[in-house]
């Protein structure tokens, strides 16, 4: 097992949104202000450690003919168990992620980490991968939803600092509020996923020289 | 394999996947005790707050039959000396929009509230935000009485920018609420 490449794949290299477009519905819908994105991504991270760690572990036990319809079974109960404690802790989180907390059950990170890692791995590795690849996903959504606050609705952490209003950068007829929009999302999806390509490609440049340097 | 091997097999995977979804309807089921009256007592708790809003002292639910639904809007009607709190459900731009409407014996807006909504941020949903956007929107309600529509079409009632069919939709959830106590003397 190994924690840093791990770690480096889930957040840069193999990012469930930047690289892999996995997630797509969520992370253009939700990503408008702070306290949205990062607990639409803590809720995913969650719902990823579980599953694939009750996977992982009846992994040998889960006939490969019917895993699908198994790892469905096993990521909607996680899923309607963060919806409805969701609904009975954090109601006001609940209330502006809506339909999105249960649409989490078709978000394709968590089937696609259950059948590309957890039915193959340990208990521990399919944790850590979850671990990483959840945070990859909020990291993602946290540098979407933090952009398009700031530009569409001139704020910075709204829902969550200053009582819920934000603390306002811009004032108010500046704020684009076309960010906030859908065409928005696209838009700084677009920005963020070429910053990162920008920054993988920073990083392989580095290993490369380092390897240079070995040899 | 044989017939009888193949019969097995299947019954066993019928029987995994069967297990499988016994375990988490069980473990469903235990978080829902847990959080079902958790749940009812926030849904509660923000219902009650709403009719506080629009009729301070708060008020009993009216029987069903006292009153006149005419478009379906009308969810419950609370009551008490100061006057009604209604509670509509009229369709905004993306959804339904769940307020309450305080309405005075004489039949004017005390004021509204909206208690749950699904309309786009930083548009729709300043109809529903404590910005002084928001509460202008709302507060203008105040005092009216009769069939309200927006400037757009003809009438009295400013619309938030780029939310014109959110702010019909309340528009039109304050107007059933005002039909619904003439209704009921």
């Amino acid at each position: 097992m190994n924690f840093k490449k791990q770690f480096t794949e889930g957040l840069l290299t193999k990012n469930p949104v930047t690289v892999q477009l996995l997630g797509m519905c969520s992370t253009l819908a939700i990503t408008t202000s702070l306290f949205n994105g990062l607990g639409m991504g803590i809720s995913v991270t969650i719902i990823l450690i579980c599953s694939n760690v009750l996977i992982s572990a009846l992994r040998k036990v889960i006939p490969s003919q019917i895993r699908i319809a198994a790892y469905i079974v096993i990521i909607a109960g996680f899923v309607t168990i963060v919806d409805l404690l969701l609904q009975a802790y954090l109601p006001d989180l609940s209330e502006s992620l809506g339909v999105f907390i249960p649409l989490i059950v078709v978000n394709c990170i968590i089937l696609g980490r259950a059948e590309a890692f957890a039915s193959k791995n340990g208990v521990l590795a399919s944790a850590v991968d979850g671990l990483c690849q959840g945070i990859g996903y909020t990291v993602a959504l946290v540098v979407m939803s933090v952009i398009r606050e700031l530009l569409g609705s001139g704020t910075f952490g709204g829902g969550l600092l200053n009582g819920g209003l934000g603390y306002t950068v811009i004032p108010d007829p500046y704020p684009a509020m076309k960010i906030v929009m859908p065409v928005g999302g696209f838009l700084t999806l677009g920005v963020v996923i070429a910053f990162s390509q920008w920054l993988i490609s920073r990083l392989e440049k580095r290993n490369k020289k380092k390897e240079a340097a070995k040899v | 394999m044989t017939k009888k091997q193949t019969a097995l097999y299947v019954a066993r995977l019928g029987l995994t996947l069967f297990l499988i979804t016994a375990l988490v309807a069980a473990a469903l089921a235990a978080v829902n005790h847990i959080t079902a009256p958790r749940i009812a007592a926030e849904k509660e708790r923000k219902t009650q707050e709403a009719i506080e809003k629009v009729l301070p002292g708060g008020g009993k639910l009216v029987d069903p039959g006292r009153y006149d639904n005419q478009d379906g809007l009308v969810a419950n009607v609370y009551e008490s000396d100061a006057g009604y709190a209604v509670e509509v459900t009229p369709t905004g731009f993306d959804g339904t929009i769940t307020m309450m409407v305080g309405v005075s014996p004489e039949g004017k807006v005390l004021g509204i509230s909206i208690i749950s909504h699904t309309e786009t941020a930083g548009l729709g949903a300043v109809a529903a935000s404590d910005t002084p956007d928001g509460e202008s929107f709302r507060n203008q309600f105040k005092g009216l009485s009769g069939e309200l529509t927006v400037k757009k079409d003809g009438g009295t009632i400013d619309t938030l920018s780029g939310a014109t069919i959110t702010s019909r939709g309340v528009t039109r959830g304050v107007t059933a609420a005002l039909k619904c106590v003439a209704g009921m003397g």
